[in-house]
């Protein structure tokens, strides 16, 4: 009964979130591969999302959270050819009625969407990523460019890009969200030390 | 000794560099009371640890990673107890992890792993279970769940694979009256909806020689996910001689939409040469995770046929588990 009431009030002492093992860490290997078919290798660089981040979060993009699963310390990937930075790889959690949604976002060093790919996607309507379409939506916009696409309520896309998604305008929004808060986060915490790569 | 000098010599290598970059550091705490209805008997296992995780790097990428996981874990009224301790309110340091696995950049040359890990085998291969009431039962088809050796790993555009040659020593990195383990996995890549792998497990562990072929799948479809494996294989744990054993697991589980609530039931069969009937036995268990830091989850273990000459296994086990 000790050992609990122990553990319930450590509990309530931190932030820090560190629910899985590190064990159970996986790289996104085949992904970045496909992303960067040029790549060499890639170089981890990993930051701690904390609350500090979620409340920045909260205040650029009102209505929206951070999944518990999304704050604790994340990697963000530097694709490299031999010496030459590529290009980054960043993987965010967005929450969907099919459960999170992982998406492994390629930024060029300018910080705009390069390309994008599902790590995980249990959507019916997950093919809407082979659509070139809706893909072009995203592909060279920056935060800024993107965020004109949210509408009023803050958390669903509008027209502009619901017109592109066809029948799956709930998956096109996590989508969006996910888009917003990869760019958002990764200028937060990585924008300084990724300075240096932009002089190659 | 030679483990905790091992384990010394990973938990410092991040000192060699920025103590920091790129180190991932939690504690981990832990309570679990056993009630074992089948013999009347309750009993409860703390465990408290340190579970770290570094990349190394270069100026063209990463070089490779180190895992160290240190637990002192004690023991209360445990019967039986775990092959780890010597009595029913032991307490032990215990390794769980600890490896390093260097990452080439080559694109298809092997990735290679060095210390104590999970053996490439089956359903654990890519659903992690440590520390937690979800089990896979490799300890109890394998002889261990964890060995220190040598291991080859590599994901692949299309597939993924894992090798391992270990000492078969268990918590002792040496070889013990010749024992041995060569374990493998290959199988499609572990992030898809649909994964099917195939597994070899040759060993001797225990004086128990154990070979193995299994054939493991998953399936997941919304906030749904069906899985099995199944294996064929012998031992010759019972008087040195040979015995065929068939094993199968299907696990049915669904969480919630936001992950918290994770439900799952679990069906396995084993059939052994000699043994008068099978083993059936069901688990079902849900884990919630109150928030970042705290799971708190509830197993039921219950054995359907009788035994010839035991009590049908019948468990029930709750955990509070907290990561800082």
């Amino acid at each position: 009964m000790k050992t609990l009431t122990i553990i319930l009030l450590l509990s309530l002492l931190g932030q820090n979130v560190y629910a899985v093992a590190f064990c159970s860490l996986r790289d996104p290997v085949a992904q970045i591969e496909q992303l960067y078919p040029n790549k060499t290798n890639q170089l981890s660089i990993v930051k701690t999302v904390d609350a500090n981040t979620r409340n920045q979060v909260k205040l650029a993009l009102p209505s929206n959270d951070l999944h518990f699963s999304e704050l604790g310390e994340h990697t963000l990937y530097v694709a490299m050819k031999n010496s030459e930075p590529l290009g980054y790889v960043h993987v965010r959690s967005e929450q969907s009625q099919w459960g999170l949604v992982e998406i492994v976002w390629a930024l060029d060093k300018n910080l705009k969407i390069k390309d994008f790919s599902f790590q995980r996607c249990r959507s019916p309507k997950k093919k809407i990523i082979n659509d070139e379409m809706f893909k072009k939506v995203f592909i060279g916009k920056s935060y800024e460019e993107l965020k004109t696409l949210l509408s009023n309520d803050g958390v669903t896309a509008n027209d502009l890009l619901l017109d592109k998604a066809k029948n799956a305008p709930e998956l096109a929004s996590v989508v969006l969200r996910c888009a917003l808060k990869t760019l958002l986060i990764t200028k937060i915490l990585w924008g300084e030390e990724l300075e240096k790569f932009n002089r190659y | 000794m030679h483990r905790y000098l091992i384990l010394l010599l990973l938990l410092s290598l991040p000192s060699h560099g920025d103590v920091t970059k790129n180190l991932r550091w939690s504690l981990d705490a832990s309570a679990r009371v056993n009630n074992n209805i089948a013999i009347n008997n309750t009993s409860r296992i703390y465990a408290f640890g340190l579970d770290t995780h570094k990349v190394f790097t270069s100026p063209y990428g990463d070089i490779g990673y180190a895992v160290a996981q240190l637990y002192f874990t004690k023991l209360s009224n445990q019967t039986p107890y775990p092959w780890l301790f010597d009595y029913a309110n032991d307490s032990q340091f215990v390794i769980r992890e600890a490896h390093l696995n260097y990452t080439t950049s080559s694109n298809w040359l092997p990735n290679i792993r060095l210390g104590h890990f999970t053996f490439p085998f089956g359903l654990e291969e890519s659903i992690d279970t440590n520390g937690r009431l979800l089990d896979y039962h490799h300890g109890k088809n394998l002889g261990t769940k964890l060995d220190w050796g040598l291991g080859l790993n590599k994901v692949l555009k299309s597939m993924e694979y894992s090798m391992s040659y270990t000492l078969g020593g268990k918590d002792d990195p040496k070889s013990i009256n010749n024992s041995y383990a060569l374990s493998g996995r290959i199988g499609s890549l572990s992030h898809l909806d649909f994964i099917i792998g195939f597994s070899f497990f040759d060993a001797k562990i225990d004086n128990i020689q154990r070979k193995k072929l299994a054939i493991d799948l998953q399936y997941y479809w919304a906030t749904w996910g069906i899985m099995a494996e199944v294996s064929l294989g012998k031992d010759n744990k019972v008087q040195q001689q040979w015995r065929n054993e068939k094993y199968s697991l299907i696990e049915l589980n669904k969480t919630s939409i936001n992950e918290q609530l994770k439900l799952y039931g679990q069906y396995i069969l084993t059939d052994r040469e000699g043994e008068n009937s099978t083993q059936q036995l069901i688990n079902i268990g849900l884990s919630y995770q109150i928030n970042g830091q705290l799971e708190l989850s509830i197993s039921s273990r219950k054995q359907f046929n009788q035994p010839k000459s035991a009590n049908k296994q019948n468990l029930l086990r709750f955990q509070l588990r907290y990561r800082y």
